[in-house]
């Protein structure tokens, strides 16, 4: 793993190069880039904010333990253990709330076990698909969204049992 | 969204109500603090990288990789908007090396491209693409995993490949499906 952490200096240390040979000017073509970014994060908020505030109540009002304790039952039968049933629900409303869940279960349960495995393997085969869709689709037709959205959150359903499965036998 | 948002609020309103009528704005607050301290972290995110990808522009480089997937990207996107490919193609690679935070502003002008065209089909592919994405290296779930002393803190990285390998394919076909029950109608 330690060889990961080389990607990302490598990357910029390649480009930087790149564009010196090139004759670029890297200050000023790097300020340019960064002008995108405030504009980007003023047209994400609104969308944002609204999901944020809305997964917490979610959390919070209870509800959120009343979804997982009636979905648990139909969980099991396709092979997800009822510890992580939680995790799997949360995952697609916050990653920063399922990345809490998950150190949580490692915690309790321990990082070698099936549970433990699972919830990882959980966690990683499945995405923020609430969030990306409020991101990627802010101020469009919201309509339209709706068969994108579903087809994901299927996807990444169909992603999590066969990663429990996966886990089981290898 | 609209209906869900409107359900998903009054069903929580309602809860609290009933049981804790004090935590009710607590909670609300506490999504929008979350919502200030996300767009923040986001910000910082969205600094380096857009700063990276402008020197990427400047240099020739990001016309020289939209040349290379062009031909492929044509075919699957159904689009002759060479920035656009060249943002989706970027966005591809970074979401699947789990960069964190790279793959959403690219994404994010992709799509307002592709929709610019009237090219729905290929801005519901690239969501998918994303909301789906392969997972070569997980590596947030291995930190965690080496935070809490795992004896072998890679082993998870085969079966989430297998299993996000599963849900992209299964997404793609499911969405292609989709269109062509539409154009059917």
């Amino acid at each position: 793993m330690k060889y990961f952490a080389l990607v990302v200096p490598a990357l910029f240390l390649g480009l930087f190069i790149y564009a010196a040979v090139k004759k670029v000017k890297i200050y000023d073509s790097f300020t340019e880039g960064i002008k995108g970014a405030l504009p980007l994060i003023a047209s994400l908020f609104p969308y944002l904010a609204a999901i944020l505030i809305l997964s917490e109540l979610f959390e919070r009002s209870g509800l959120s333990s009343l979804v997982t304790a009636w979905l648990s039952p139909l969980f099991r039968t396709v092979g997800i253990p009822p510890e992580i049933a939680k995790l799997v629900l949360m995952k697609p409303f916050s990653g920063s709330g399922s990345t809490a869940l998950l150190s949580e279960i490692l915690h309790a349960y321990g990082a070698d076990c099936y549970i433990g495995r699972c919830a990882c393997c959980a966690y990683g085969s499945s995405e923020t698909v609430f969030y990306i869709s409020a991101v990627y689709f802010a101020g469009v037709k919201k309509k339209r969204v709706i068969t994108p959205v579903l087809i994901s959150l299927a996807a990444n359903f169909l992603g999590v049992v066969c990663a429990c499965l996966f886990c089981r036998i290898m | 969204m609209n209906v869900i948002f409107a359900v998903v609020f009054t069903a929580a309103a309602a809860f609290f109500l009933i049981r804790d009528p004090n935590g009710f704005l607590p909670a609300m607050l506490s999504g929008g603090e979350k919502a200030a301290l996300l767009g923040l972290n986001l910000l910082a995110v969205y600094c380096v990288w857009l700063g990276f990808f402008g020197v990427m522009e400047k240099s020739g480089l990001a016309q020289k990789i939209s040349r290379l997937f062009f031909p492929v990207a044509k075919k699957i996107f159904h689009t002759d908007d060479k920035d656009a490919v060249y943002l989706a193609a970027c966005n591809l690679s970074a979401n699947m090396l789990g960069l964190p935070g790279a793959p959403t502003p690219l994404g994010i002008r992709a799509t307002e491209r592709f929709l610019a065209h009237g090219n729905s089909r290929a801005a519901d592919l690239l969501f998918v693409l994303n909301a789906t994405s392969l997972q070569l290296l997980p590596t947030t779930v291995i930190a965690l995993r080496i935070a809490e002393n795992s004896a072998s803190p890679a082993d998870i990285v085969l079966p989430t490949l297998l299993s996000t390998l599963i849900s992209t394919c299964a997404g793609v076909l499911l969405l292609s499906a989709a269109h062509r029950l539409r154009r059917k109608k």
